[in-house]
């Protein structure tokens, strides 16, 4: 009797086979070897006939109890590789957490729009509306509505950019003229902020350019007074820093204004125990502000009927958004804000 | 300005008050202080030596060997070099290890074979002066040992007070004004200072007559008896402290009476002037040199001080050069004078002469002011110079008239604005703390306010509630909630359009927001192929050739591709700007504004084979549709560009995007265009560029809708891919129509995915494929459905001449 007739020596070397078997391939092979037709086992119940009349039993019962070991051996091997994949798969032994992950590619919001957008949205919560004003503007809307008439000092010191040779036109030196263009189209009590593009003909470095961003606000009505404005503007501040702010009002001059103020916040660095930033002084200058002038609402509500000018009164800012951005972001450059490199845009 | 500690205190009792303190008290009561230094604090390090012999020295001729006594321990021995150093003289020493201003630092030295330990300073060496002849031999008998700084009262603080935030207080541009603010603060009094003028002699007044509008008053008179010498040191002291060089005794009266009660003055040398002075207004074409030798163009609106008719000053400005002091004189005319501020203003400003003098004029000053400052420079030179006589009254001509004047003011009116509780007596005695006059009847008061601060600055009621408020102090104003009735603010559609614009851009899409400067060089207008049109100019710019303010948002953006570029292959910008056409401008001049969005993408050119929509131009189109449906814009319409393109824009490769609005012309909403490949050459641009220009006005005119919920569908569709082949002249969108026709309504979705240009395809012609998507709201679409579809396609692409392919 040869090895390939003998039932016992086919299933040791199938079981030899199927232990070291290491994929679902190798038991594909197997099954194939041993069951298909013309398979190990096909041959030997083809050869039953061949053999001797009394072993024709044992050998058709010997070769169906193989199949059926070798059915059961596939089997159990399969679920013994599907365990062992189980396995590695929760050992994880790849798994490398400090792998960096697919970077999404967004673009970005210039900073200056970022903080724009947060000061707007605390005014609006505060009932404010938000207006807007040509940047080349009118002689009269940027000085002369504003109590600047033609031949004020101060005029010397806004350092104009003129449009036209009889100074009837100018890039806007500050946000105010928007103050005269809403007093003319709205009716009290109202409350105002406006932001945008100011310039003056200064030299640029790295703290000046000859294009910034003020925010203006006005708050015009019957009874405002000092107090409304403090408070006014530190609400605005808590809500900006989200914390206590302490602020303080010193004398200040502004034609437009009248009592005018300079509105200084405690110096965040030191908490007013005075540092470098704050010179020394605990304070951080923050805005100039103060009571519109009598002849400010004059000017901006003039001829209109349906206004009690002499009822009312209103108090205004303006302060900077470049210097809030520098110092949120710890940026030490104002010219990055116009120079349009994208290895500063995209950081933000 | 700059003040001087030690010079307020010639005006009020400053002892027990710090500097620091007066700072504080002057920044919350009174005027913004920008700095407190010391004076000259090296001067603390530097001692009163005494010079007990000078040898020669064995090896120099030039070099003195002195032994000079610090008062304590043994003589000190200093080589030095300069001639007028001699035994008997006190003299500044700065001993080894003391730093003298410039970083110079006393080091132990040999020179010449002779052991030197210190220096004897010169006044240069100390920073107090230019002189270097020599050094410096104290004043008087200053103690041995003794600090320089402290022996010679040089120990002061200077104040720096920020101009624009006394631009309004005329009378704050000297001392004596600060001191006034100063005694009130600190509740002490401010000294009596005589301004009398000392008695005059029988001699004949100048006459002066005043021919212009621009000269309110003006007081000549004659002075004898002086010497042009050095100023005695106390007076050069303070000068320095202020940063003014002292010149001589007269200059320096001068200067001094001008700093200290702020009216300008000037001295004419008696001998330089004729027989009488007038006032007016310069002719055109006249000239003057002034005393800076400067050769100065008058017009008309310049004031002119002459004396028979020829021109010796630039009234509030400059003197002229040709009746200037000469050292020889000792007789003056001292004018002191009230000039109209915007006259001086203008002046100085045109011819770029600013000085300390015009600074003060055009703050338009008190002209009561005039005889006091006659009278303090008369006296103060008068100490120096006892020889002073004045031989005759002066004169002193002019239409002026007192400003002094009375304001009605009601404690409820204060109350009101300030928002604090202050009762009557409180308001009457903070202004009568600033020497306003009060007089009350029941709740009213009239408030005198003196000359000094009547010109201009105080005329409305809101003045004096300032001069209350500041002076009670605005910390005692509690804040206060502004209470009223508040309904949202009204919807801001450009606010809001522009948000969703940005959010939309800056995310998914991933530009980056990259704002532009509102001045366009000249250069980047003509690499951009933008300059011949009309842009709003500036007349006086700050660099040359960067005057012109920009109608589009476009070239900056486009100007910051090429460095970007450099750094990355990939660049996708955009801004929301402003722009100005000058050719819109309204009834009053002001030039159309519009609201502009600009993209620009550029990136590597496709590869050979590459998808059609590979390209820049593609893809900002595809962010533009994505853009415009975010902002209610569904369906734009497309076409390409003909007419007038913008100078960036390729000719021929444009489209422009227009919508419908609104009971309206169908708006414009801009352009998107390959960058033309001659401005990409200018701007060394080498990528693969496409730039688009959106309009929000006309985006705000246009009809913006939510598009309604489409239902999800229950039926299964059919997907199947067609593709045409059709001749290179075939707009994809002709074929696209023909699907739409085709779909009778059950066509869900097409998108073109393929165009292809090959061997296999007739000459002259491509291939475009679609994938369908055929679908039904209440049916489950069957093979028929397809069959039918199909039929009809094919009719109608036979119909056009064109061969359908089923794939």
């Amino acid at each position: 009797m040869t090895d390939d007739l003998d039932p016992v020596a086919i299933e040791r070397s199938a079981r030899e086979r199927l232990a070291t078997a290491a994929d679902e391939a190798a038991l594909r092979a197997i099954e194939r070897e041993y069951l298909d037709k013309g398979g190990v086992i096909a041959g030997l119940l083809a050869a039953i006939p061949t053999v001797e009349p009394a072993r024709r039993r044992d050998l058709g019962q010997a070769a169906n109890r193989l199949k059926a070991a070798v059915q059961e051996g596939l089997a159990a091997r399969r679920e013994q590789l599907r365990q062992d994949r189980l396995s590695a798969e929760l050992a994880a032994a790849d798994f490398d957490p400090t792998l960096p992950g697919a970077r999404l590619r967004t673009g970005s919001l210039h900073p200056l729009t970022q903080v724009r957008r947060q000061v707007e949205d605390i005014f609006l919560s505060m009932g404010y509306r938000i207006e807007d004003g040509p940047e080349v503007e009118l002689d009269y809307y940027n000085f002369q509505a504003l109590n600047i008439p033609v031949d004020h000092p101060s005029r010397e010191e806004q350092d104009t950019f003129y449009c036209d040779r009889e100074h009837r036109l100018v890039m806007r030196t500050q946000t105010s003229p928007v103050q005269i263009r809403a007093m003319e189209r709205l009716v009290p009590p109202f409350r105002l902020i406006a932001p945008g593009r100011v310039f003056r003909n200064e030299a640029q470095d790295a703290t000046h350019e000859h294009t910034f961003h003020q925010v203006e606000g006005l708050a015009v009505g019957f009874g405002v007074h000092v107090g409304h404005l403090t408070y006014t503007l530190r609400s605005f501040l808590e809500a900006l820093f989200g914390r206590p702010t302490e602020v303080r009002l010193r004398p200040g001059y502004f034609p437009f204004v009248e009592p005018g103020f300079e509105f200084d916040m405690a110096c965040s660095f030191c908490g007013g125990r005075g540092c470098r930033v704050c010179k020394q002084s605990g304070w951080i200058e923050f805005c100039g502000c103060g009571m519109v002038h009598r002849r400010v609402l004059e000017a901006g509500f003039a001829g209109r009927t349906d206004v009690d000018v002499a009822a009312l009164t209103g108090f205004a800012f303006g302060f900077g958004l470049d210097r809030l951005t520098m110092s949120r972001y710890g940026i030490d450059d104002l010219r990055h804000f116009f120079g349009g490199d994208l290895r500063f845009l995209e950081q933000f | 300005m700059k003040l001087s500690f030690r010079w307020l205190g010639r005006h009020v009792d400053l002892s027990g008050v710090t500097p620091q303190e007066l700072v504080r008290r002057l920044s919350l009561h009174v005027a913004e202080v920008d700095g407190l230094e010391p004076f000259a604090p090296h001067l603390a390090q530097v001692t009163v030596g005494h010079v007990l012999e000078r040898a020669p020295h064995p090896d120099a001729d030039k070099l003195g060997v002195c032994r000079v006594d610090l008062g304590a321990g043994e003589p000190l021995q200093i080589v030095c070099g300069a001639a007028n150093v001699a035994a008997g003289q006190r003299v500044a020493v700065a001993t080894v290890g003391t730093t003298l201003p410039g970083d110079f630092k006393i080091k132990r030295a040999k020179i010449r074979g002779v052991e030197s330990v210190g220096m004897i300073c010169s006044l240069r060496e100390l920073a107090l002066g230019d002189s270097h002849e020599g050094i410096w031999v104290l004043p008087g008998e200053p103690a041995v040992g003794a600090p320089v700084a402290e022996a010679l009262e040089l120990d002061d603080w200077v104040l720096e007070i920020d101009n624009k935030s006394i631009t309004h207080r005329a009378d704050l541009w000297g001392h004596r004004g600060l001191a006034r603010e100063v005694a009130a603060l600190f509740g002490r009094e401010l000294r009596p200072l005589d301004t009398s003028l000392p008695p005059t002699g029988p001699g004949r007044s100048l006459p002066v007559r005043i021919d212009t509008a621009g000269c309110s008053r003006y007081l000549a008179l004659a002075l004898e008896g002086v010497r042009v010498e050095p100023s005695p040191f106390w007076l050069q002291a303070l000068l320095l402290a202020v940063g003014q060089r002292p010149i001589d005794l007269l200059v320096d009266v001068s200067n001094f009476v001008m700093l200290d009660l702020g009216q300008p003055n000037h001295l004419f040398d008696r001998r330089r002037l004729g027989a009488s002075i007038e006032v007016r207004n310069a002719r055109s074409g006249e000239t003057l040199t002034t005393l800076d030798g400067a050769v100065r163009e008058l017009l008309p609106d310049d004031l002119l001080i002459c004396s028979e008719d020829r021109a010796v000053g630039l009234a509030g400005v400059m003197g002229g050069e040709a009746s200037a002091v000469a050292p020889d004189t000792s007789e003056l005319v001292l004018e002191v004078a009230n000039f109209h501020g915007p006259s001086v203003r203008r002046t100085a400003a045109r011819l770029g002469a600013r000085t300390d003098a015009s600074a003060r004029f055009e703050k338009s000053l008190d002209p009561t002011l005039v005889p006091a400052a006659a009278g303090h420079l008369v006296r103060t030179l008068a100490a120096i110079q006892p020889s002073l006589r004045l031989p005759a009254r002066p004169t002193d001509e002019g239409t002026w008239t007192d400003p002094t004047r009375s304001i009605e003011l009601a404690g409820e009116q204060v109350r009101r604005l300030l928002g604090v509780d202050l009762d009557d007596g409180a308001i009457a005695a903070a202004l009568e703390r600033l020497d306003f006059g009060v007089s009350r009847a029941g709740g009213k008061f009239t408030v005198r306010v003196p000359s000094f601060r009547a010109v201009k600055d105080i005329t409305t009621p809101e003045d004096l509630i300032e001069e209350v408020g500041r002076t009670v102090g605005y910390a005692a104003i509690p804040g206060a909630k502004l209470m009223a009735e508040v309904a949202p603010p009204p919807r801001d559609a450009r606010r809001e359009l522009v948000r969703q614009l940005q959010d939309r851009l800056a995310g998914a899409a991933a530009f980056h927001e990259a704002p532009g400067y509102s001045f366009v060089p000249d250069p980047l207008l003509r690499a951009t192929r933008t300059e011949a049109l009309p842009h709003v100019q500036v007349v006086n710019p700050l660099t040359e050739g960067e005057s012109r303010v920009r109608r589009s948002v476009v070239p900056s953006l486009l100007a910051r591709l090429a460095p970007n570029l450099r750094q990355r292959s990939e660049v996708r910008l955009f801004e929301i700007g402003k722009g100005y056409l000058p050719e819109c401008a309204d009834a009053h001049g002001a030039p159309g504004e519009v609201h502009e969005l600009g993209l620009c993408l550029a990136a590597p050119r496709p590869a050979e084979g590459a998808r059609f929509d590979a390209g820049a131009a593609a893809r900002l189109r595809g962010v533009l549709l994505d853009l415009l449906g975010a902002v209610g814009v569904h369906e734009p319409a497309v076409a390409g560009a003909g007419g007038e393109l913008p100078g960036w824009a390729h000719p021929a490769r444009a489209v422009r995007f227009t919508a419908a609005a609104p009971g309206g012309e169908p708006q414009d909403l801009g352009l998107l265009a390959t960058l033309d490949p001659r401005v990409a050459r200018e701007l060394e641009v080498d990528a693969d560029t496409a730039v688009a220009a959106l309009s929000l006005d006309a985006l705000l005119r246009c009809e913006r809708r939510v598009r309604p919920y489409r239902p999800v569908p229950r039926f299964q569709g059919l997907k199947l891919d067609v593709a045409f082949a059709a001749p290179e002249a075939t707009p994809a969108g002709s074929l696209l129509a023909l699907i739409e026709a085709a779909g009778k309504g059950l066509l869900q979705s097409v998108e073109l995915f393929d165009v292809y240009r090959g061997p296999n395809l007739p000459p002259g012609s491509k291939s475009l494929a679609f994938h369908l998507l055929l679908q039904s709201a209440d049916r489950t679409l069957e093979e028929a459905d397809q069959r039918k579809f199909l039929e009809r396609l094919d009719r109608a692409a036979a119909a056009q001449g064109l061969e359908l392919r089923r794939e």
